[in-house]
C-alpha cells in the first residue's frame, strides 16, 4: 500500500492502519508504520494505544526481541467488515 | 347493547398488534447494529441504536398508557380509576420518546456540530419534557412539546446539512418516525375523538411501512 495523503476520518485512518499491517504478511514494526500510516507522532501514539486497548493489535516480540505489531482476530474482523461498515454509515448519514 | 369488553375490542387489538410490530423492528435494528458498533464505537452508530431502543420503550410505555385510559373509557373495570398510575406512565413515555427523537437527530449532525456533554444536555431536556408530562397529565401537551422540540431539531439539521449535496432521503424517513410518534401521542387520550378509526389505522399502516424500510435498510448491510 502506498502513502496515504488525503484528510481522512476517524474510521478510514484506522482501516488504512490495521491495512498497512495486514499488507506486510501481518506483521511490521514500529517505524515503518509510522511512516506508512502518515499520521504525525503524537496521532499515531494516539491511534495505537487505542487500538491496542481495543484489541485490534498487539505487539510481539521476535526471537532477537524485537517489537512487532501485528493483527489480532478481531482486527482481521474488522477490516473483512470495513466496506460494510462504511456503506451502513453512509446510508444512514451517520 | 353494552359496549365489548375492552381486551377484546377491535381497538384494543389494532393498538396491540402495532405496538408489537414497531416495538419489534425497533428491538431488531438495536440488536442488528451491535457488532458494528461494538467494532467501531462509531458515536453515529451509538446514538442511532439508542435512538431505536428508546423508540421501542416509548412504543411499549404507549402501549400501557393506552390501556390505562383506553381502558377506562371502553368502562374496562379493573382499570376505572387509573389516576395514580396515569402521570407515572405518562412521564415515563415522555422521557423515552423525547430522548429517542433527540437521539435519532444528533446521530446525523454529530460531526457538523458538536455538542458538548449531550449525553447530559439530552438528559436535561428529556426530564424537563416528562415532567410537564407528569404534572400537566396530558399526552396531548407532551405532543405539543416535542413537536416544537422536532422542529428546533430539524431547523439545527437543515442548517447543518445546507450546502450538503450528499442526500440519501433517510432524514425524511427519520423525520416521519418522528411525526408518525406525535400523532400517536395525539390521538390516545380520547381514541376516534379526533381521528376516525379508518384514518388512525391508515397512519399506523404507513408508520410500520417506514420502520420497515429502515429496518430493511439495515439488513442489507447487517447481516
Amino acid at each position: 500500500m502506498g502513502q496515504i495523503t488525503r484528510k481522512r476520518d476517524r474510521l478510514e485512518v484506522i482501516h488504512d492502519f490495521l491495512n498497512i499491517i495486514q499488507e506486510n504478511r501481518n506483521s511490521i514494526k514500529r517505524t515503518p508504520l509510522l511512516r506508512k500510516t502518515n499520521l504525525s507522532s503524537q496521532s499515531f501514539e494516539e491511534y495505537f494505544d487505542e487500538l491496542l486497548a481495543k484489541d485490534f493489535i498487539r505487539e510481539i516480540r521476535d526471537n532477537k526481541g524485537k517489537r512487532h505489531i501485528t493483527l489480532t482476530d478481531k482486527g482481521f474482523r474488522f477490516l473483512g467488515k470495513y466496506k460494510m461498515i462504511h456503506g451502513f454509515i453512509d446510508e444512514f448519514e451517520l | 347493547m353494552p359496549p365489548p369488553p375492552f381486551f377484546i375490542s377491535p381497538d384494543f387489538g389494532i393498538e396491540l398488534a402495532y405496538t408489537i410490530l414497531i416495538l419489534l423492528f425497533c428491538f431488531l435494528v438495536y440488536f442488528k447494529t451491535r457488532e458494528i458498533y461494538e467494532l467501531t464505537k462509531h458515536k453515529g452508530i451509538q446514538y442511532f441504536r439508542y435512538a431505536f431502543l428508546f423508540f421501542g420503550l416509548a412504543y411499549a410505555s404507549r402501549l400501557f398508557l393506552y390501556i390505562m385510559i383506553a381502558g377506562n373509557i371502553f368502562t374496562f373495570e379493573p382499570f376505572a380509576h387509573p389516576r395514580p398510575i396515569l402521570p407515572v406512565s405518562n412521564l415515563v413515555m415522555a422521557y423515552f420518546s423525547t430522548i429517542a427523537i433527540l437521539y435519532l437527530t444528533y446521530s446525523t449532525i454529530w460531526k457538523k456540530i458538536s455538542i458538548e456533554h449531550f449525553l447530559t444536555l439530552s438528559n436535561i431536556i428529556a426530564i424537563f419534557v416528562a415532567v410537564v408530562a407528569f404534572v400537566s397529565m396530558s399526552p396531548i401537551i407532551v405532543s405539543l412539546t416535542q413537536l416544537l422540540l422536532l422542529a428546533v431539531t430539524i431547523i439545527i439539521s437543515i442548517k447543518a446539512y445546507k450546502k450538503d449535496k450528499k442526500r440519501t432521503h433517510m432524514r425524511a424517513l427519520y423525520f416521519l418516525i418522528a411525526i408518525f410518534w406525535l400523532i400517536s401521542l395525539f390521538v390516545i387520550d380520547e381514541p376516534r375523538k379526533f381521528l376516525p378509526l379508518e384514518v388512525k389505522v391508515t397512519l399506523q399502516i404507513i408508520s410500520i411501512i417506514v420502520f420497515l424500510a429502515i429496518y430493511y435498510r439495515v439488513t442489507k448491510w447487517v447481516k
